[in-house]
């Protein structure tokens, strides 16, 4: 959804691009099982909250970073952040 | 011209928008001595069916349809004015969107057509509670009370039309004709409506034969 | 003779029905024929036809993709839902977690109970606090989402005539100055959101139920996506539709020079395109009286046309009453499912 949304991308070209740029098998994108390892490895978070894993605008920057793309809302408190005084 | 070949043309002027041309075939239809029940429903009726069908499909738009419903009327009233005796109007309905309904388009769109068919038509506008919709038709001795949902939050407006309708002994004497997207035929026998109109063509044919019943 | 076997199916409007393989051919048949002749597009193919027969013949209850042909979903109204429709008493920030950790989704909507553009904009500096909280909370893309809704801006919730009202009546010319001028003032109002929306670094835009009151409400949806984007080029927005053409109530309005009245998702998503939409929401109405299969096979053809047009991702509209979701409070499973498999599948979505 992400890459559909930053480069408009149709689904079965979005998924190859997600795929590579993670490492991973286009279809291994659907395995739970697959996922959880990669996103726990990636440290860009899980549905299970646990200790140590980004969640929120912390994941989504580390996932911005990961598959090279612009996220608004990471743009956005980027930029907060780094206002000056 | 003949009476088909009239019949033809009136059915090709409504369909074309054109008032003056659709007056001069009803002045000569006059002339000719053709019945204008047989030029308004199997020529110009038939020519406002066709273009309604058109509408549906996306391939007619509502001004355009208004357009050749005006032609229909004004044809109507020139054949009324030749008349010594003033012809009875078909039938008297009153229309509305039900309760908690804002979605009227539907229902203007059977308004006009309606309209282009003879019928006069009181409309209440959107959003009108179901012992308004009843109290307006029995004011204004209506016929028939066509109601419109689109909502299925709002479907049982029209079930509680018809409660009222049974409690106060006007089943049977207004009929009820029930529309909108999720409306059917069976949720019209299910609450005991009269008439199930999927759309406004629907609603014309169905009305027309009620009356002629 | 033994009986022919008969399968379990549905009307549009839920109901439950049984028919014989042959009689769901038929109407797969007639399904086809009927948008392929409304849209003047190609049919589907024979295999493709086929094969909506066995997806709605296949003995389980509940239908999937074949692996590999997953895709993503994005939703509308996403945190009204709990709060509003079910009665869950929980705040939008919740629903948005709620969205992406138990249900899962792939992107979230924060909307206003209002669901439309013109009554957000008093209330809009909440609505940006709202998505900044939302979006510090939230890993999945998250839409700010809302209606043109260009009903809102007649009398008596607005300062315009009902054309509504007025073309009835034989009001022409008035009918379609005050759809012109309801559509300039609602492109407007979309555009503020939008404004703001972006200045709270909401993820992206839901333009949802495009063309509701007609031409004059698509006019106003693209006006302002075509605005949206010269602003904010890299600025994501999703256009969905409200149903399968645009009722004509104006019949002459025109966006980029192409007549907006009487258009199908196959034309409507170049508009979407041109206007610089990133993803197009095609709407194919159910009707509540036809059968299931007829439904299915009438959206997928209308959305395999669309598909192929497309050079953008499009997400069908696949919820209750479009797409041949049945038209009930709760969607049936086995309908819900076997829609969303074809509709993939046949339909080339990207996404639901």
């Amino acid at each position: 959804m992400r890459v559909e949304l930053a480069k408009k991308m149709r689904i079965d070209e979005a998924k190859a691009y997600v795929a590579e740029k993670l490492g991973v098998e286009v279809s291994e994108l659907n395995d739970v099982s697959v996922m959880r390892e990669v996103r726990n490895d990636l440290n860009i978070g899980e549905p299970n909250a646990r200790p140590e894993n980004a969640f929120g605008l912390i994941a989504k920057a580390r996932i911005a970073k990961l598959l090279d793309i612009k996220i608004p809302s990471v743009e956005k408190f980027r930029g907060m952040i780094d206002a000056e005084f | 011209m003949t009476r088909d070949e009239l019949i033809k043309a009136a059915y090709d002027a409504v369909c074309a928008y054109e008032e003056e041309k659709a007056l001069e075939i009803a002045h000569q239809s006059v002339e000719a001595g053709i019945a204008e029940s047989d030029m308004l429903g199997e020529g110009y009726g038939a020519g406002i069916r066709h273009l309604g069908d058109l509408f549906e499909r996306g391939e007619v738009f509502l001004p355009e349809l208004v357009v050749a419903s005006e032609i229909m009327q004004n044809v109507a009233a020139y054949y009324e004015s030749r008349m010594t005796q003033k012809p009875k109007r078909p039938g008297k309905i009153v229309l509305s969107t039900v309760e908690g309904d804002v979605h009227d388009i539907g229902k203007g769109i059977v308004a006009a057509m309606m309209k282009s068919q003879g019928y006069e038509i009181i409309d209440l506008g959107r959003d009108r509670s179901a012992a308004d919709i009843v109290a307006a038709a029995v004011d204004n001795g209506a016929d028939f009370i066509g109601t419109s949902a689109l909502l299925t939050t709002t479907m049982p407006e029209q079930k509680k039309i018809e409660a009222i309708m049974k409690k106060e002994g006007l089943k049977g004497k207004i009929k009820t004709i029930v529309g909108g997207a999720p409306i059917t035929q069976r949720w019209a026998d299910r609450i005991h409506a009269d008439i199930y109109a999927e759309d406004a063509n629907a609603a014309i044919h169905k009305v027309a034969a009620m009356m002629s019943a | 003779m033994a009986e022919e076997k008969k399968y379990f199916t549905r009307y549009g409007d839920g109901y439950s029905t049984y028919m014989t393989k042959d009689e769901i051919k038929k109407d797969v048949e007639r399904g086809v024929e009927d948008a392929a002749s409304r849209g003047k597009i190609d049919p589907l193919t024979e295999a493709e036809k086929s094969y909506i027969v066995d997806i709605i013949t296949m003995p389980a209850k509940m239908a999937s993709v074949e692996p590999g042909k997953e895709v993503v979903l994005s939703s509308d109204e996403g945190t009204l839902k709990a709060s509003v429709r079910c009665g869950v008493s929980i705040d939008r920030t919740t629903a948005v977690a709620v969205e992406e950790r138990i249900l899962c989704m792939d992107s979230a909507e924060l909307a206003h109970i209002d669901y439309s553009y013109k009554p957000i904009k008093p209330i809009i500096f909440d609505e940006v606090c709202a998505m900044q909280h939302a979006e510090l909370n939230s890993i999945i893309p998250l839409f700010y989402g809302a209606m043109p809704n260009l009903g809102l801006y007649t009398k008596p919730d607005g300062p315009y005539d009902n054309w509504a009202e007025l073309l009835p009546a034989g009001k022409v010319a008035e009918a379609r100055e005050a759809q012109e001028k309801a559509a300039e003032q609602a492109a407007k109002d979309i555009v503020s959101v939008a404004d703001h929306m972006v200045e709270a670094g909401a993820d992206a835009l839901n333009m949802d139920t495009v063309g509701a009151s007609g031409d004059a409400d698509a006019l106003a949806a693209f006006t302002a996506m075509k605005e949206i984007h010269r602003k904010y080029p890299d600025f994501p927005v999703e256009m969905g539709m409200a149903g399968e053409f645009f009722l004509g109530m104006h019949g002459k309005l025109t966006f980029e020079g192409e007549q907006l009245a009487g258009m199908y998702p196959h034309e409507q998503v170049k508009i979407a395109e041109k206007a610089g939409a990133t993803i197009f929401g095609p709407t194919i109405n159910t009707n509540s009286s036809e059968t299931f299969a007829w439904n299915l096979a009438r959206t997928c053809t209308f959305i395999k046309a669309c598909s192929e047009e497309s050079t953008i991702p499009i997400h069908p509209n696949v919820g209750m009453g479009v797409c041949s979701m049945c038209l009930t409070d709760s969607v049936p499973l086995d309908a819900a499912s076997r829609a969303d498999k074809a509709i993939v599948e046949i339909g080339r979505a990207d996404g639901l």
